[in-house]
């Protein structure tokens, strides 16, 4: 059985299909966390649960929501499970109208009951359930409170609504239905109702699909003859589409007259706390130190110190007890070898920065659960109009400071085709957590004073350049006028320490797993490479193949100031995985015992050439997993093959720029 | 008019059918039309958008489209 | 002698395959550092005619 799981945006679907299927989905505060379909099994097994990206109405604008009509066209829907906002009843029935229409059993979860008490609004849910004919059941989605009653009323419970016609649309609309209706009977498994009700709404997606089974023009002489009817009649009707918004609204209207109490009204928290973030003046300020906040506390007070641990266990007992175990084992010297230079040194290179990654998803966490996210793309707009860009765009970028593939996916929630093109191609350049490990290194060896200025920088320095390039794709590759801006603001929620730490240790796991997998085996090969040469096996390093790989490249780093093999060949892994980077460099600049990493890079680097490197890894190249969500996402291999030859491009403009003109100046 | 409504203001959308199609859209779907009540909550430096509160959800919009939206003071 | 080669076996051998792995999930676009992976179902989207 295939169970639904369906409802406005950001009113608690992921966390309730988290509690029903006891899986671990992606949850936050803002609109549009989920942005396409995922599957899970309930717990009890009683069925598969769908769960759907949020919508307004059956009627999509942008390509999330397209996710969901499509679905109802195109896939077995056994039973429907519509999630309500209590606090938002009047404009969630909408939708539960429209699904009602679609005529398969349902079941409605009256999800944030607590939040509409808070409020002052009262619902008499079995009132609510006799006039919509369907079983309603109360929940608190985040704490999990109603969830048993909801599997049980949904395993036990099948019926069709009790109600046949919720929604009279008028005498010319219902004889339009009608007449279109004898038409398609037979002809498809949907609801006849349902498909009328949703062409004469202008729903693309529907009529694509009606266009199969009738000829486009006699669909559109139903829509046209119906719309020329009603404006006969009644002169202020304005669309098609919003006569039949107006006759929902009105049996809205009474359905909440004769279910909903309101007792008293109190103003939320929520508003004072968006008098202050979202201040004329001091929006952009407190962004800002938020965002400066986060990294004192990832590479100054708290991330640095606990990464210096990890490294002291790693190079000192780890190393050291490995080496006793080879000896016991009498290992030869190229196993040897192999473990020390190449597995400890790659892997254990990587999994120094755990601390400070996880620092970094806890902060994201708090970010995204809070409902500061929506606050921030409000403050950004101004700015981000003025590149032809909207203010939505920065919730992917964000999300791409985590990882730059689910936030190119979240790009979906643009309305419009062309700024959802430029936040794909301009949410690469948003520093992804893989990347710091590099900045950490790096920081740690040549700006051991300002770590965490040095490391916003970049990050400020990635924003500006998507910024930029944004402007000049507008005015040239990507010109057009129409850019949509309205978003939602959740009302804010105090995080749960329970769900914070999930949602970091879901995104954290990720890193840990990789480098248990990918960068085990990058290691691997890397060391093997530098080992192996043309005169045959333990050469010395600078006549290993990978010298010779890097020495192709090299030349070319020359002008941007780190023109070594050594450099070229960790840029190269880094294509496959930013990580890869910095177990490549640890491989290469392998340092038996105490003296550290960081102090033999002075040797190789100096601080501007180090700064240098460091924007050249920001920019120069989206990873492979972003290449191809980008492939997948735009579905063009032109796009994509853009968006990898504009950031090489950049980088290395840039990079010239900085390391030149820094010579100039008289930096070093 | 709502361009000239300042931080507190409330009033009543008489009028939304000047605003782009997409926006009215999106605003509908929010539930704002015509007869919806709002309240400017804050309004961004150098021309950014402005948050309305409607029935006890706050929203973001432009302010060259909020400026479109005709309303009358309450 | 027989251990270097059991380790050293096991070492390429699990290398290789994490490798091949790798590239191929992430040739998919779906990243290890990201959990939409486990329940992803986005063929199903390719579909959707973009406006």
């Amino acid at each position: 059985m295939e169970i639904a799981l369906i409802g406005n945006p950001n009113t608690g679907k992921t966390s309730l299909f988290n509690n029903l299927t006891g899986s671990y989905e992606y949850v936050g505060n803002w609109s549009g966390v989920t942005v396409e379909k995922k599957v899970g099994v309930f717990k009890n097994h009683i069925g598969r649960l769908i769960d759907l990206p949020g919508v307004y109405s059956l009627n999509p604008l942008s390509k999330d929501e397209g996710v969901v009509t499509t679905y109802f066209l195109e896939e077995p829907v056994d039973r429907l499970l519509n999630i309500l906002d209590a606090s938002q009843l009047e404009r969630n029935l909408h939708l539960t109208l429209q699904l009602l229409e679609y005529e398969k059993p349902a079941l409605i979860g009256l999800n944030m009951v607590d939040v509409a008490a808070n409020r002052g609004i009262q619902i008499d849910t079995e009132k609510l359930s006799q006039i919509l004919g369907v079983p309603v059941v109360p929940v608190v989605a985040r704490s999990g409170k109603g969830c048993d009653r909801l599997i049980e009323v949904i395993s036990t419970n099948s019926s069709h609504s009790k109600v046949k016609k919720h929604v009279y649309y008028g005498k010319e609309v219902e004889d339009a239905i009608t007449k279109l209706s004898i038409e398609l009977t037979g002809k498809t498994d949907h609801s006849p109702r349902w498909l009328a009700v949703q062409l004469f709404e202008e729903n693309e997606y529907v009529k694509n699909y009606l266009s199969n089974i009738l000829e486009t023009a006699k669909l559109e002489s139903y829509i046209s003859d119906l719309h020329s009817l009603l404006i006969q009649d009644n002169d202020h009707v304005k669309s098609l589409s919003n006569y039949i918004y107006l006759k929902r609204k009105e049996v809205i209207e009474k359905i909440l007259e004769a279910s909903v109490r309101k007792v008293s009204t109190v103003v939320p928290l929520s508003e004072k706390i968006d008098a202050i973030v979202t201040n004329r003046y001091l929006g952009m300020p407190i962004f800002l130190i938020c965002m400066y906040l986060m990294f004192m506390l990832t590479f100054d007070w708290l991330g640095t110190p606990l990464s210096d641990v990890l490294d002291g266990i790693l190079t000192g007992p780890v190393t050291i007890g490995v080496e006793k175990l080879l000896g016991a084992i009498h290992a030869s010297d190229f196993i040897h070898a192999l473990i020390i230079e190449g597995l400890i040194a790659g892997v254990g290179g990587v999994l120094v920065f755990v601390p400070q990654i996880f620092i970094l998803f806890f902060f994201i966490s708090l970010l995204e659960d809070s409902g500061y996210m929506a606050r921030v793309a409000l403050v950004m707009d101004r700015i981000m109009e003025s590149v032809g860009l909207n203010g939505k765009a920065f919730i992917p970028m964000m999300i791409g400071f985590g990882c730059n593939v689910p936030g190119i996916m979240a790009a979906r929630t643009i309305e419009t085709p062309r700024e959802r093109l430029m936040t794909i191609l301009l949410t690469p350049l948003m520093s992804c957590s893989a990347r710091l490990p590099v900045y950490a290194l790096f920081v740690g060896a040549f700006f051991v004073g300002h770590k965490a200025l040095v490391v916003l920088s970049l990050y400020v320095l990635g924003i500006v350049v998507a910024l930029v390039l944004a402007k000049i794709f507008t005015k040239t590759l990507l010109k057009s006028e129409t850019s949509l801006f309205v978003i939602e603001l959740p009302p804010y929620r105090l995080p749960q320490i329970q769900s914070l730490w999930r949602s970091t240790w879901d995104k954290g796991k990720g890193f840990v797993r990789k480098a248990g997998t990918f960068i085990f085996a990058g290691s691997v090969f890397i060391w093997l490479l530098s080992y192996a040469g043309p005169e045959g096996l333990k050469v010395d390093m600078d006549n290993s193949f990978l010298a010779a790989i890097g020495n192709l490249f090299a030349p070319i780093l020359e002008p941007i100031g780190f023109g070594t093999w050594q450099a070229a060949a960790s840029l190269i892994t880094g294509f496959l995985a930013k990580e890869a980077i910095i177990s490549t460099m640890n491989i290469i600049y392998f340092v038996p015992n105490d003296a550290s990493l960081q102090g033999l890079l002075s040797h190789y680097y100096t601080p501007l050439a180090a700064y240098s490197f460091m924007v050249f890894i920001l920019l120069y190249i989206p990873c492979l997993a972003t290449t191809a969500t980008i492939y997948k996402e735009t579905g063009s291999k032109k796009w994509t093959m853009f968006s990898i030859l504009y950031a090489l491009f950049i980088a290395y403009v840039l990079c010239l720029i900085i390391y030149q003109g820094g010579k100039l100046v008289g930096l070093v | 008019m709502f361009g000239s409504f300042k931080v507190g203001d409330k009033g009543k959308i008489i009028n939304i059918s000047k605003v782009g199609r997409l926006v009215q859209r999106r605003l509908l779907d929010l539930g704002i039309t015509e007869g919806s009540e709002v309240c400017v909550k804050c309004v961004m430096p150098f021309g950014g958008p402005v948050m309305i509160e409607s029935c006890g959800q706050c929203i973001g919009i432009r302010r060259k489209e909020a400026c479109l939206i005709e309303v009358e003071r309450v | 002698m027989i251990a270097n080669i059991i380790i050293g076996a096991a070492i390429f051998g699990y290398a290789t395959w994490a490798l091949v792995k790798f590239v191929n999930k992430s040739k998919k676009g779906k990243c290890a550092a990201c959990d939409l992976e486990k329940s992803c179902s986005s063929q199903s989207q390719c579909g959707i005619p973009s406006k």
